[in-house]
């Protein structure tokens, strides 16, 4: 008697555990169509931008440039890592984490100097729980980041670079590839790796729906240039290394909406496992029981016609 | 003669035009179809589209304007279409 009443209790637990966590699937998937629409939405502009720099850019430009330095050996890293503000969605901060654990354990056998820059409450509350010190912690970067919140976030720190005080910039993010597949990935902004011709700059590459603007393929011999080349590419190099970061801020909040929808949909799954194997208990149960009170029935009846 | 005018976040404008005049970062630029290539650094101020006999207008920011085959290509830090009552 007291074994049916406590799977009642536990089925019913069950199901309203599966209500929240459904909920919360769909939830996610509403939030990552439209983060989705945000990334592909963004990719022109960085297209665009990596056209024009791989066109502009010559060797003998190079040296003109702080942003493009190539120092020799790296003595002050500055990394940026993302995370998301809420949990719930799997391993996806962990594996953020762990990769940003592991850079900067690289950097620091190394012998290189490195500073933390932490965007998202679940990175800040890992790093602060270890102990370690953060220059600085961004937990107000929400499901829809601005490139204004971008520039906040890099432009001290491309001025640092180019002053000489930083020798790399790097920024840790979810990549998002698919819904499914949203790797950690080590992005480094600075110095520069210029694109080059052919579309090839590392991850901008359109991968399964390319913008539909056309390309505008030219050399760069044939501009009109107004200023100099080298006053434009002093221009839009800032602009693609803010780009580069707004980029990554968007892919990783569509990458967390993919993850918790992963998430929660194997949690819904389980749930609905929980339940039947409950369910069939408490009905082996119950059964057991009238079995028992029929015999008992049975005995007695017997019992006084004896 | 195409027109694309990007932000950060979108694709702002996109079709096809009969003349563009933005703000370059020195004073304003005019641009009719065949153009010779062409690039240089915007200011801030209206670009004004027009096609047909319409005329709309973009509030855009920074960034460049690039020309090449007859493609003119708006890629700016801010963009945004005006509303009517603003123009």
């Amino acid at each position: 008697m007291a074994q049916t009443q406590d799977l009642r209790r536990r089925i019913k637990s069950v199901e309203n555990t599966r209500q929240i966590t459904k909920t919360m699937e769909m939830v996610a998937t509403s939030k990552l169509k439209r983060a989705r629409q945000r990334v592909v939405a963004a990719r022109p502009y960085a297209e665009a931008l990596a056209e024009v720099l791989a066109d502009l850019h010559g060797a003998e430009l190079v040296e003109q440039f702080p942003l493009l330095r190539q120092p020799q050996s790296l003595r002050r890293v500055a990394v940026i890592a993302i995370t998301s503000n809420r949990g719930l969605c799997g391993s996806f901060n962990a594996n953020l984490i762990r990769e940003t654990r592991d850079r900067i354990a690289e950097l620091e056998d190394a012998g290189t100097a490195v500073e933390l820059h932490q965007i998202g409450r679940k990175g800040i509350a890992y790093f602060r729980f270890t102990g370690r010190a953060m220059a600085s912690a961004r937990p107000d970067i929400g499901d829809r980041p601005t490139p204004e919140q971008a520039d906040e976030l890099v432009t001290p720190l491309m001025e640092r670079f180019a002053a000489g005080e930083l020798d790399a910039v790097e920024v840790v993010f979810a990549r998002f590839v698919s819904p499914l597949s949203t790797p950690a990935t080590l992005l480094p902004v600075l110095p520069i790796r210029p694109p080059t011709r052919g579309g090839k700059d590392g991850r901008m590459e359109g991968r399964k729906q390319r913008s539909n603007v056309p390309s505008a393929r030219h050399s760069t011999a044939n501009y009109i240039l107004r200023p100099s080349a080298k006053d434009l590419l002093s221009a839009i190099l800032p602009l693609y290394v803010r780009n580069q970061l707004f980029r990554a801020l968007v892919e990783t909040a569509a990458s967390e909406q993919g993850a918790r929808r992963t998430a929660m949909k194997s949690a819904t799954d389980n749930a609905g496992e929980m339940i039947d194997t409950l369910r069939r208990t408490y009905n082996r149960a119950r059964q057991a029981q009238i079995t028992q009170e029929i015999a008992e029935i049975v005995g007695g009846a017997e019992a006084q016609a004896g | 003669m195409r027109l694309t005018v990007i932000s950060p976040e979108r694709a702002v404008f996109d079709g096809d035009v009969d003349a563009v005049v933005a703000p370059a970062y020195d004073g304003e630029v005019g641009i009719l179809p065949r153009h010779a290539p062409f690039m240089t650094l915007l200011g801030s101020g209206r670009l004004t589209i027009r096609s047909g006999g319409e005329t709309r207008t973009v509030w855009v920011e920074g960034g460049f304007l690039q020309v090449v085959n007859d493609v003119v290509r708006v890629v700016a830090e801010h963009a945004r279409e005006e509303t009517d009552h603003a123009s």
